[in-house]
């Protein structure tokens, strides 16, 4: 008797695992169809339809939608026949009013086309493979746009996305936006994406004391305005930025990639930009390769940032001291190959410990570097 | 007695040759220790085989011709680090070189050329500077460095730039049409400047570094660590192509940065039986050709950014294409027919065409993410 019990147990526990992988798997666009798959028309519909945690897939197609993403989550782009592309974008009949304010106050309102925001259970938002276009998104007035938004008390992944075309705005197009004003600490890690045509592209910033641990890694981003890549807080910041393959900021506002926070910036190779890396506070830069840039790394201020082992060829000033910044950090092992100045604006004691070639003038305290 | 003249034998043997080991061009060393030259090229045929000649920081408007084993290395002096080889004004622009492998006449800045005795010509931390060679295209092609047949050597922490001449420019130009075999390195150099731009002069008009040799081939080439950007057209490659002549080389094309090429180029071009092009990141050339390989060629681990056609295969046989990462691209693979080789392990984000003129099987194994039409059969990427 006790065995008929536990065999009628074990059906019931089968009973409760088979019948929700029936209906785990969620879809946009009717590409995949059959009793195992809940089918969505809209991405909005699915992202409210399905129970949390649930993995979304997206055929391929157009998808002119604003989405608001409230609760834990992977949206995932997949192949159907020939095609593989998956785009949000504008909704010509929607509404351009701003959907989310940023809590650090900086032309505060946003349009976002993706806004992941209060997501409720706490847990994880997930993109993979997805494609967000900002081509005729012009909101107006001094409301900024961004293709993904990351709101305060939100964490999650973003992977092998597509941004683009995040032009218009009041103070600027952003293709990935994240920021935390809250008391939890978020974890975002943006990796392997491809970003181009915007104003900002990766921006990552916290509002002091809430925190935020960051991974910037693999990305590929060229012709964005401003900062390609900017992760910045007076505190509460840590995380990477490494692998990245930033190129073609054609306006030259500021530095390719500018860091402010406990940050490794490793391993990217930063090109045909006017200035390559700016490292604020307690970042360490190593073993970067810069190419063709006005400035190659540039100190912003005053704190200890380790400078090791970059590569800087072609540039009028391969490592620059703002203003006559001063750095206690340790500058060594770092190769300079054809420089005007090697190091500029720099009125400290000798630099040693790098190999310097075909650099016209290796240290100069004129201020700026011209 | 016998100990008593080893003794001496030594002492002369050791101490005689280091007072002479010094060679300088340039009057930034001084001292008993240094041999002084005022020209490069005296330096070059005054020093004796096998030796360094530290060059000053300094501009030195003159034509250099090597014709035996040496290292040329700048050197620092006070707060200045460049020594610069510019064209010389009031000198001859007459062609001194005619390529075997090409057949075209070359100015070349720097010449290596009938090495004896045979042995490696080295060049350090050095710059040449084409600017004010304005012969143009129909009376030369310009060089930076050129090395020609059986000569050997290693160019590291270079800058070659500014090699314009109306369109045909080179910036490193190393050739071999010799049945021996020869081995060049080119590492780590800054090359910037060649050729104008202009479409009718890309190809082998003009570029970065190129390294050719006849069939068969006896030419290994490696070029590795270069940073490359505005050169007019191919910025590295294991041997130029779009030409009948047969251009071969063996060797490796890795580790490079080759950024904003004008539009129609291709930033690396392997025509080759056995190269590999590795590691490479090439980025914004939105019209033109990221790494185009013929037979026997391998792409691998590249990272190529916002380039029009990002992989070319060139072939009916196997040409290997693996672990490369594509975004931002009108074409990830193309073909110029079917390819045999291996094609596995790419990733391909963003892309219009995932892979163009393709009419084999679906291919498998590599990840695509954002690709518009992940293959396309018609010819030519469009």
């Amino acid at each position: 008797m006790s065995r008929n019990l536990a065999w009628f147990f074990s059906a019931v526990v089968m009973l409760a695992v088979s019948a929700p992988l029936q209906a785990l798997n969620y879809e946009v666009g009717g590409c995949k169809t059959g009793s195992s798959y809940v089918n969505f028309t809209t991405i909005s519909a699915a992202v409210t339809g399905v129970p949390a945690g649930a993995t979304i897939q997206i055929c391929p197609g157009v998808y002119p939608e604003q989405v608001t993403i409230t609760q834990p989550l992977t949206l995932k782009g997949i192949a159907s026949g020939n095609a593989n592309r998956a785009v949000i974008t504008f909704n010509p009949n929607g509404n351009l009013a701003p959907n989310v304010t940023s809590v650090l106050g900086l032309g505060s309102a946003f349009y976002a086309q993706v806004l992941v925001q209060n997501v409720n259970p706490a847990g994880s938002v997930n993109f993979v493979g997805i494609t967000v276009d900002g081509s005729g998104i012009n909101p107006g007035g001094s409301t900024n746009l961004a293709g993904i938004f990351y709101a305060s008390g939100t964490s999650g992944t973003i992977n092998e996305v597509t941004a683009r075309n995040q032009t218009a705005g009041y103070f600027g197009g952003f293709g990935i936006w994240v920021e935390n004003g809250s008391s939890t600490n978020d974890t975002l890690t943006i990796e392997n994406n491809s970003l181009h045509n915007q104003v900002g592209g990766i921006w990552a910033q916290v509002q002091p004391p809430s925190t935020l641990t960051t991974t910037v890694n693999g990305n590929f981003l060229s012709n964005i305005g401003g900062n390609e890549i900017l992760i910045a807080a007076n505190s509460g910041i840590s995380g990477g930025i490494s692998g990245n393959v930033v190129t073609s900021s054609p306006y030259g506002s500021g530095p390719a990639i500018f860091t402010q926070g406990a940050l490794v910036v490793s391993g990217n190779t930063v090109a045909d930009v006017s200035e390559g890396i700016g490292p604020f506070f307690a970042t360490s830069v190593k073993s970067n390769k810069l190419s063709n840039v006005g400035t190659g790394i540039q100190f912003q201020c005053c704190e200890a940032v380790p400078l090791a082992s970059n590569t800087i060829m072609n540039t009028v000033c391969a490592i620059d001291f703002y203003g006559g910044a001063s750095s206690s950090g340790p500058i060594s092992g770092n190769v300079i190959n054809d420089a005007q100045y090697g190091f500029a604006e720099w009125s400290g004691p000798t630099i040693t410990g790098n190999s310097l070639y075909n650099v016209d003038t290796i240290q100069t305290t004129s201020s700026p570097c011209p | 007695m016998s100990r008593y003249f080893g003794w001496l034998f030594t002492i002369v043997a050791v101490s005689a040759p280091l007072q002479a080991l010094n060679y300088e061009v340039g009057g930034c060393k001084t001292g008993s220790s240094y041999v002084n030259f005022t020209t490069i090229s005296a330096g070059v045929t005054g020093v004796p085989a096998g030796a360094t000649i530290q060059i000053c920081p300094g501009v030195y408007p003159e034509q250099v011709t090597i014709t035996q084993p040496l290292t040329l290395k700048g050197i620092a002096s006070g707060n200045a680090n460049r020594a610069v080889i510019t064209i010389n004004p009031n000198g001859n622009l007459a062609p001194n070189v005619t390529s075997v492998t090409f057949g075209l006449p070359f100015y070349a800045q720097v010449l290596v050329q009938n090495v004896n005795p045979a042995g490696p010509v080295n060049i350090i931390g050095i710059t040449v500077d084409g600017s004010g060679d304005n012969a143009g295209c129909s009376a030369e092609t310009l060089a930076g460095i050129f090395y020609a047949s059986s000569t050997s050597g290693t160019v590291n922490e270079v800058t070659a730039r500014n090699q314009v001449n109306g369109g045909c420019g080179w910036g490193i130009w190393v050739e071999n049409g010799a049945a021996s075999g020869e081995t060049i390195t080119i590492e780590n150099s800054s090359v910037h400047n060649q050729g104008n731009g202009s479409f009718g002069n890309i190809g082998f008009g003009s570029g970065g570094i190129s390294a050719s040799s006849l069939s068969p081939p006896t030419l290994a080439a490696t070029i590795r660590g270069n940073f490359f950007s505005n050169t007019g057209g191919d910025a590295g490659l294991g041997g130029p192509g779009g030409d009948a002549i047969l251009s071969e080389t063996n060797g490796e094309v890795s580790e490079n940065v080759i950024t904003s090429n004008p539009q129609f180029a291709t930033s690396i071009f392997a025509y080759c039986p056995s190269v590999v092009v590795s590691g490479n990141t090439v980025a914004n050339n939105s019209s033109g050709f990221g790494i185009e390989i013929y037979p026997g060629c391998t792409a691998e681990s590249n990272k190529l950014s916002n380039v029009g056609y990002a992989i070319v295969a060139h072939s009916y046989a196997a040409t290997t294409i693996k672990s490369n990462t594509i975004k931002n691209t009108l074409c990830g693979i193309s073909f110029g027919g079917e390819s045999n080789g291996p094609i596995s392990g790419n990733t391909l984000n963003d892309a219009f065409y995932g892979y163009a003129n393709w009419g084999g099987p679906p291919i498998g194994g590599n990840s695509l993410y954002n690709v518009d039409n992940v293959q396309f059969t018609t010819d030519y990427c469009p």
